[in-house]
């Protein structure tokens, strides 16, 4: 039995670099460290994974690695107008393959950031965005915001690892706090009780309010919550906004009024009490470093890109009165790179159409999803990704109405439905390659195990497609 | 005046970027000339010729020069990209970014057209007798030079962030329009003639835009200034009374947004402000 | 690479060799200079009436990592200004001020530049760095770490442990492949962190009992211990503030008695630290003050950081800076605080020629390679992007040659501009030899890299060669034609292959990455293990994964080095 430290998880944004992995006989047997999610991949990547299958007469046959590539490329080199689609749960050195496939074949290429933080980066690139690496979180941060963004369900180890519940140089964890502030409404309610007796003694002054308990927390970090229900994270937090769904943008442009010391004509915005948000503001502006963590909340709800502008101009505005941070909490381990890579191979981080022979980027007319919904495709490749089970109906009728090629380690509801599936080793277990963070950081992956019989690296599949490409187009 | 006809060959299915459909391209050439320009179709170049059938003649310059598009041009995008003079008409739908950058002459759209009409315009006219898409007259992404003169006047309805980042020049909408209409206004008009479904005027700094219709609500970061018993937009006077709000104060901007008061009930309560 | 190579009849300006203008053929074999060639297989390269010089080194341009990454994210409205279709030489991708990585590379060696360094790298994002180096073609790079504002760096200064300061920053510039030490605004990245900056070189850092002169002088010193080819490379303090030519001064002189008759200190993109005034609306020029320093001083070099009027991007590690900027101009600002050890900021910027302030800057960067005497000391820049695209050198070279050229641009300035400065009175002009050494010869000699920046025997074969013919050329009077040359070379070899013909990219050459791997005790490498626990608390990345390994650069150069620990 061997055991492999400091290795990375392949699964959110978080991309904890930390575990413990225990391998016998070449299989992981144990893990430590992880969280449930990342825990459960690196227990059961080995099972039910992908064979090199060709669709004919309507079923899928398996068949050599060989065929399959070549197959692949032989629909991609006909093709009119394909698309490459995923790229997010794979490492950098595949994407930059990617790109250059879709160099050569004239063709889109699109990341998952299209149906996630796409908005994120569209509202980044007419505002700005003041931003860190997570550790400035651990270290500074004494003031916590989560908009439209469940880290206790969806990046479970982000509150204790860099955000509220760590500890770091300048700051202690919000647990104290929480520890704190229970004993303290203890205190409370038995110096309530003892003022109570000595009243009715000595008939003195009324016993303290809540007032009380503010004091009596001397803590810094506070964790503030804003979404449209109770979540997990909200049960934690100091103080929990119910926002009206769809009613984000309302909400953080008022905000911005109130930072800037302005006057509202209204008693509530999207459900929430003027003088609830004037608390909240106050506490911004007093924090001695923020933060305004946010979701899929904002991205995808009704605004979209313009709920993010929203949310970095009153980041930016808040800079003015002390320091404050935002960031997107990325959901697939690589998206950010998918992004990253994008961004210095042609300029844009996602939605890049090469039908001219440089990139060309602009969402809405090269993102993936809407050249689906017009009908405006020949051919697609999708790789680390699942638009099949992901994407609107219409999107995914057009999809597979055209031939379909799938990369996957294991089966999918798009591998499915493919024309051509090609079975890929599971980066960061069987495939080392980079990765990064949602803060940006890039992370080496680690290959801890070989990959079962057959299932080869994306890098190394997109390569031997773009040469079999490059061979049926230039002869 | 000379024209030229276009119709499409077959059913497209992948776009065709046609930057080459304008009357400052196709002025002065003759019809085999024309036939050859390059055109892109989906990532593969080919001839104006393999996808049209092509008949009459142009002009020698774009201002005699009339384009006639017959048929279903909804996969085509850019027509009419940066053109200086003459004239176009569509007879079908139109496809995406229509007129990009035009800078003179007119585009007339007997059905609908894409998303990015008249987008990042210098001049001009552009008039669409159906619905139209998103970001009409906008300005590209990163960038805050929207349209910055003439008109765009669409008589069904429109989607959303019309006017993005508009710097001048008249938006008329008949019908109705999605959300944000207006958005980053820097300057210029909007007159929407049906209903909107909100967010008018988001971090609008100058400019003016009208509804005549319906808006759920209006931002909080707008302030009620006054009741207007009629309003002058886009050379017309409307005798109706409209509340006039000013903002967007979350981006120290001066837009005024007149909004109806009789389609507009539920707004009465701004009235305890006056 | 084994092909052999003659340049037959050029003129040679070798300034590292004394070569002034010199008829002489320069012969290549296996990818380096030789005495002569023979044999049959040669190719022969008629250079009659042209200029051959070394290929260019530029000593700092942000060309590669997470600020200029994130400054191509931003700019999307600036990309499609400036595309590059595909060839069958060259990826496609997009130019102007941020460009894509393999445009990057084509665009350098189209001027007939050979290498460059990338001066801001966060060591926490070495590897963003790194992957982008591997991706920019053609050209020989390096990265210099940011280490002015690391914990480590400024706790062991605070304590003079100058000796396990100097096995740290040994450990990380290994560890990140790094070439130089970097300090951007030293002390004051650290305060960004809290919203806060530093005012002076002796305002005490929060929490860390230092101050910008200790990490000077510190890092100073553990760059002599370390023997590292360059010296500290340095972004001073209060960038960009009308009054900071003190600082600047201020800053140089702290590390005089350390020098020891060698060079001590490089300030970068020395205009922006030239400012006399208190405020914008008295804002001048200070170049003729800190030319009179280093024209006194030897310890030190510098780059210019010329300014074009253009719009262009700014991106600095210095977080505070760039939100000042962002104030400033209204502008969209990123901000990216790293943990641990540094910032970075980005700004859209436009220099106007009437704008008072931008004129003065455009004259400043001038005056400074003007005013001062030894061109050893003062290198062409335009601290890529921040002052202007690097592909506008060439205009930089032609104002530098050319009094009439800089006339023509001091034209469209307010006069109170020009009463704010004294380069209307300059009437010097570069030779073609002081601008062999501005942008090829001196930026090598100050970076310590003994195979470049001339045409001696031995030296890789990195050679450039214009079509202009200084017989037949008056540069102060045909300067067009100095910026046109320079644009397009007519040739340029890299590594012995001919990677260039009349501008265009005809072929490709792997570009190294240069790293320096100082050899240090096993007593200094228990200080680094010790330092495991302590790294867990500081940094929210594992200590084993910190590193990055040699197979992670695409082409490895190694300079391995003895050192004093």
């Amino acid at each position: 039995m061997v055991t492999v430290s400091s290795v990375v998880c392949p699964v959110c944004g978080c991309l904890c670099d930390d575990l413990e992995v225990e391998i016998e006989n070449g299989r992981i047997i144990a893990v430590r460290n992880a969280c449930s999610v990342g825990e459960a991949k690196f227990l059961n990547y080995w099972k039910h994974r992908n064979k090199p299958m060709v669709r004919k007469n309507g079923e899928l046959i398996e068949v050599s690695i060989d065929e399959a590539i070549r197959k692949a490329a032989e629909i991609l080199a006909e093709a009119k107008y394909p698309i490459l689609y995923g790229w997010s749960s794979t490492t950098c050195e595949a994407i930059k393959v990617g790109l250059e496939l879709a160099e050569e074949l004239g063709g889109v290429i699109d990341n998952t950031a299209t149906v996630c933080h796409g908005p994120s980066l569209l509202a980044i690139q007419d505002v700005g965005y003041p931003g860190f690496t997570l550790g400035q979180s651990r270290h500074r941060f004494d003031l916590v915001i989560y908009w439209g963004s469940n880290p206790w369900s969806a990046h479970f180890r982000d509150l204790d690892r860099y955000s509220a519940f760590s500890e770091g140089r300048f700051q202690i964890s919000a647990w104290r706090r929480a520890f704190a502030k229970v004993y303290a409404r203890i205190a409370a309610k038995k110096m309530n009780a003892a003022s109570k007796r000595t009243a009715a003694k000595y008939a003195v002054s009324p016993p303290f309010g809540s007032e009380l308990v503010d004091t009596l927390l001397r803590e810094d970090r506070k964790l503030v919550v804003v979404d449209v229900r109770r979540t997990a994270t909200a049960f934690k937090a100091d103080y929990f906004l119910q926002v009206k769904p769809n009613k984000d943008f309302e909400l953080l442009q008022a905000f911005r009024v109130l930072v800037k010391d302005g006057e509202l004509d209204v008693d509530e915005v999207a459900g929430v009490p003027v003088e609830l948000m004037e608390e909240v503001v106050d506490v911004m502006i007093n924090c001695r470093v923020g933060v305004l963590y946010f979701g899929v909340g904002l991205t995808m709800s009704k605004g979209k890109i313009r709920n993010i502008e929203a949310a970095i101009n009153l980041t930016k505005e808040l800079n003015a009165r002390t320091k404050f941070h935002i960031l997107p909490m990325r959901g697939h381990y690589n998206v950010t790179g998918a992004n990253v890579v994008f961004a210095w191979t042609t300029g844009f981080p996602y939605a890049v159409d090469f039908s001219h022979g440089y990139p060309y980027y602009n969402p809405g007319e090269t993102s993936v999803v809407d050249i689906l919904c017009r009908g405006e495709t020949d051919a697609s490749l999708v790789i680390a990704s699942d638009p099949v089970a992901n994407f609107p109906k219409k999107a995914v009728k057009e999809m597979v109405s055209n031939p379909l090629i799938a990369i996957d380690p294991a089966p999918t509801p798009t591998t499915l439905m493919a024309d051509v599936v090609i079975p890929a080793a599971y980066a960061g277990i069987e495939a080392p390659g980079t990765a990064y963070r949602m803060d940006h950081v890039p992370i080496s992956l680690r290959k801890v195990v070989e990959p079962p019989p057959g299932c080869i690296p994306d890098e190394v599949i997109v390569k031997r497609i773009l040469n079999e490409v490059r061979r049926l187009r230039r002869g | 005046m000379e024209i030229i006809i276009l119709k499409p060959k077959r059913e497209f299915k992948v776009p065709i970027f046609a930057e080459c459909i304008t009357p400052d391209i196709l002025a002065g050439k003759t019809l085999s000339e024309i036939e050859k320009l390059p055109v892109i179709e989906g990532g593969k170049e080919t001839n104006l010729c393999e996808l049209f059938q092509i008949e009459g003649k142009t002009g020698s310059s774009p201002n005699d020069t009339k384009i006639k598009l017959v048929g279903d041009f909804s996969k085509v995008r850019c027509i009419g990209s940066e053109m200086t003079d003459g004239e176009i008409i569509v007879e079908g739908n139109a496809g995406l970014r229509l007129g990009e950058k035009m800078r003179g002459g007119r585009i007339t759209v007997h059905g609908n057209a894409g998303s990015w009409l008249g987008t990042m315009m210098v001049n001009g006219e552009i008039e669409v007798f159906g619905d139209a898409g998103h970001y009409i007259g906008s300005s590209y992404r990163g960038a805050r030079e929207g349209m910055r003169s003439g008109t765009i006047k669409v008589h069904g309805s429109a989607g959303s962030e019309i006017g993005n980042f508009m710097r001048g020049g008249t938006i008329i909408i008949d019908g109705c329009v999605d959300i944000f209409a207006g958005i980053h206004m820097q300057g210029g008009e909007i007159l929407i003639r049906g209903d909107s479904a909100g967010r008018i005027g988001a971090f609008m700094r100058g400019g003016k835009i009208v509804l005549c219709g319906y808006t759920p609500s209006v931002l909080p970061s707008f302030t009620i200034e006054e009741l207007r018993p009629k309003v002058k937009i886009a050379g017309e006077r409307i005798e109706e009374t409209f509340y006039l709000f000013i903002g967007d104060h979350a981006d120290e901007g001066n837009g005024k947004l007149f909004i109806s008061k009789d389609r507009n009930p539920h707004l009465k309560h701004y009235e305890r402000f006056l | 690479m084994s092909k052999a190579l003659l340049i037959k009849n050029g003129i040679v300006y070798d300034p590292l060799n004394g070569i002034d203008g010199e008829r002489m053929d320069i012969a290549v074999k296996n990818g380096v200079i030789v005495e002569d060639v023979s044999g049959k297989d040669i190719e022969v390269i008629d250079a009659s009436g042209m200029i051959v010089m070394p290929g260019g080194v530029d000593i700092h341009a942000h060309i590669a990592g997470s600020e200029v990454d994130a400054g191509r994210l931003l700019r999307p409205e600036d990309h499609i200004k400036d595309v590059e279709p595909k060839t069958p030489y060259t990826r496609s991708g997009v130019g102007y001020s941020v460009p894509s990585t393999w445009t990057t590379g084509y665009r350098y060696v189209r001027m007939g530049y050979t290498t460059v360094m990338n001066p801001s790298m966060p060591p926490l994002e070495a590897r963003h760095t790194h992957e982008e180096l591997n991706d920019t073609p053609i050209i020989d790079k390096a990265t210099y770490p940011l280490l002015g504002d690391s914990w480590f760096v400024l706790e062991f200064l605070s304590r003079d442990m100058i000796e396990e300061c100097a096995a740290f920053v040994a450990w990380m510039i290994k560890a990140t492949k790094g070439y130089a030490i970097k300090l951007v605004n030293p002390g004051g990245l650290e305060t960004w962190g809290f919203g806060g900056n530093v005012e002076s070189i002796d305002d005490q850092v929060p929490y860390f009992n230092i101050t910008p002169r200790e990490i000077i002088r510190g890092l100073c010193k553990v760059n002599k211990l370390l023997n590292l080819p360059h010296t500290i490379h340095v972004h001073t303090n209060n960038l960009g503030k009308p009054g900071n030519y003190l600082t600047a001064i201020r800053t140089m002189d702290c590390v005089k008695d350390l020098a020891d008759g060698e060079r001590a200190i490089h300030v970068t993109h020395c205009q922006f630290s030239s400012f006399k005034g208190v405020d914008w609306a008295t804002m001048e020029s200070g170049a003729d003050a800190i030319a009179r320093y280093v024209n006194m001083h030897d310890h030190v070099t510098i780059d210019m950081g010329q300014v074009i009027f253009t719009d262009t991007t700014t991106m600095t590690a210095d977080g505070p800076f760039q939100y000042g900027l962002h104030l400033l101009t209204g502008n969209k600002w990123v901000n990216h605080d790293v943990e641990t050890e540094t910032s970075s900021g980005i700004v859209p910027f436009r220099y106007r020629p009437k704008s008072i302030v931008h004129a003065v800057q455009w004259c400043i960067g001038l005056e400074l390679a003007l005013l001062i005497k030894e061109p050893w000391k003062v290198f062409v820049s335009t601290d890529h992007p921040n002052g202007g695209p690097f592909f506008k050198y060439p205009d930089v070279i032609s104002w530098l040659m050319s009094e009439k050229a800089r006339k023509t641009v001091m034209k469209k300035m307010r006069k109170a501009a020009l009463k704010r400065t004294t380069l209307p009175s300059i009437d010097r002009e570069y030779t073609f030899y002081e601008v062999a050494i501005a942008t090829r010869a001196g930026p090598a000699k100050a970076l310590g890299l003994e195979n470049k920046g001339h045409l001696g025997v031995g030296a890789i074969a990195d050679i450039a060669i214009y079509a202009i013919n200084p017989e037949n050329v008056n540069p102060s009077r045909d300067y067009k034609l100095i910026r046109n040359a320079f644009s397009r070379a007519a040739y340029t070899i890299k590594s012995g292959e001919i990677v260039v013909k009349d501008g265009k990219v005809v072929g490709y050459a792997q570009g190294k990455t240069y790293w320096v791997d100082v050899e240090i005790s096993d007593e200094a490498m228990e200080t680094i293990k010790m330092l495991g626990e302590v790294f867990k608390q500081y940094y929210t990345v594992e200590f084993e994964n910190y590193p990055i390994p040699e197979d992670y650069l695409a082409a490895s150069h190694r300079i391995p080095r003895k050192s004093g620990i």
